[in-house]
């Protein structure tokens, strides 16, 4: 059975959402949890799997608007897992998605894109 | 004995200060914190990145605190789960417009010296160097699973802030110092 998994925002944490029939993943608000790693686990735990399987074409949008310093790396390391295994077979589409006067979102997308090689990163400024 | 809170009051607003919080800090703490200056900044008619830079220098503070504090307590539930917090301040305050956000707790000696290293090093550097160094750290991190941050907070703080970061180090004895720190964001950024 497809994956399935929506969460609502709080104070310090993001809205999730995963819908792997839509191969779509989207992350939107804030995150600033200190416990973060532990937050994403089931995301992370998914990504590992679904991300070795052919799943053809896998859009992540990315709509967070402010994140502490672990999360940056957090998110990092998730960014690298897909750029890992995207390829012409299996391509992964991450929507970095901001407003034009979030600077921090903007240097932080630009930055995260000077390292992803495989994957189709856009900038999306709404 | 009776606080005098009259007196406390005149000299907060005698030194601009907004927001005040004294007492433990622990992980889900920082939630009830991060609301009233979120709703407090949605008052201020100045431009995002401003707004975000306090917020996330507060953010970056807590969390260094949490890990820099030596002064802990432990708290105890209703229903017996046993919570380690750490002691500390944050102060928000406002100045037509400049913010500066300062923050004290206890540290031990050996901390002190981490700290004064890091904050020195990062001083030095402009926007731009920060910007790689925040980068180089992160990817440097990412490849130690031991590590705890390893200072990207405070380099975070360091991008955020307009002016160098001010610090001061009062010598408690024991091995003691109490730390603080002092944050100033102006609008438009990094003058």
């Amino acid at each position: 059975m497809a994956f399935f998994l929506e969460r609502q925002s709080a104070t310090s944490t993001p809205y999730v959402l995963i819908d792997e029939k839509k191969s779509y993943m989207k992350l939107e608000g804030r995150c600033f949890y200190e416990n973060v790693a532990e937050f994403f686990k089931e995301v992370n735990d998914w990504l590992d799997a679904y991300l070795v399987t052919d799943f053809g074409t896998f859009t992540f949008d990315c709509a967070i608007n402010y994140f502490n310093s672990s999360t940056t790396k957090l998110l990092l390391n998730m960014l690298f897992k897909m750029d890992k295994y995207s390829s012409a077979e299996n391509q992964v589409i991450v929507n970095w998605i901001t407003t034009e006067d979030n600077e921090i979102m903007i240097e932080c997308g630009e930055d995260f894109a000077e390292d992803l090689n495989n994957l189709e990163f856009n900038m999306v400024i709404t | 004995m009776t606080f005098n809170i009259r007196q406390y009051k005149k000299m907060l607003e005698e030194n601009h200060v907004e927001v005040i919080y004294s007492g433990p800090i622990w992980a889900s703490s920082i939630d009830g914190i991060a609301e009233l200056l979120l709703k407090r900044l949605e008052y201020e008619e100045i431009p995002l990145s401003a707004s975000q830079s306090v917020f996330s220098v507060f953010v970056e503070q807590m969390s260094n605190i949490m890990m820099y504090s030596a002064e802990k307590e432990k708290l105890i539930s209703s229903s017996g789960a046993l919570m380690e917090a750490s002691k500390g301040i944050y102060i928000l305050g406002i100045q037509g417009s400049t913010y500066f956000i300062q923050t004290g707790n206890v540290v031990t000696e050996s901390s002190a010296e981490i700290l004064k290293e890091r904050i020195e090093r990062l001083n030095s550097m402009d926007k731009k160097e920060l910007r790689q160094y925040y980068k180089q750290q992160m990817l440097a991190d990412n490849d130690n699973p031991e590590s705890k941050g390893a200072g990207i907070g405070l380099i975070e703080i360091a991008r955020r802030a307009s002016v160098p970061i001010s610090y001061e180090f009062d010598s408690l004895g024991n091995g003691l110092l109490y730390f603080t720190m002092n944050v100033i964001i102006k609008q438009g950024g990094k003058v």
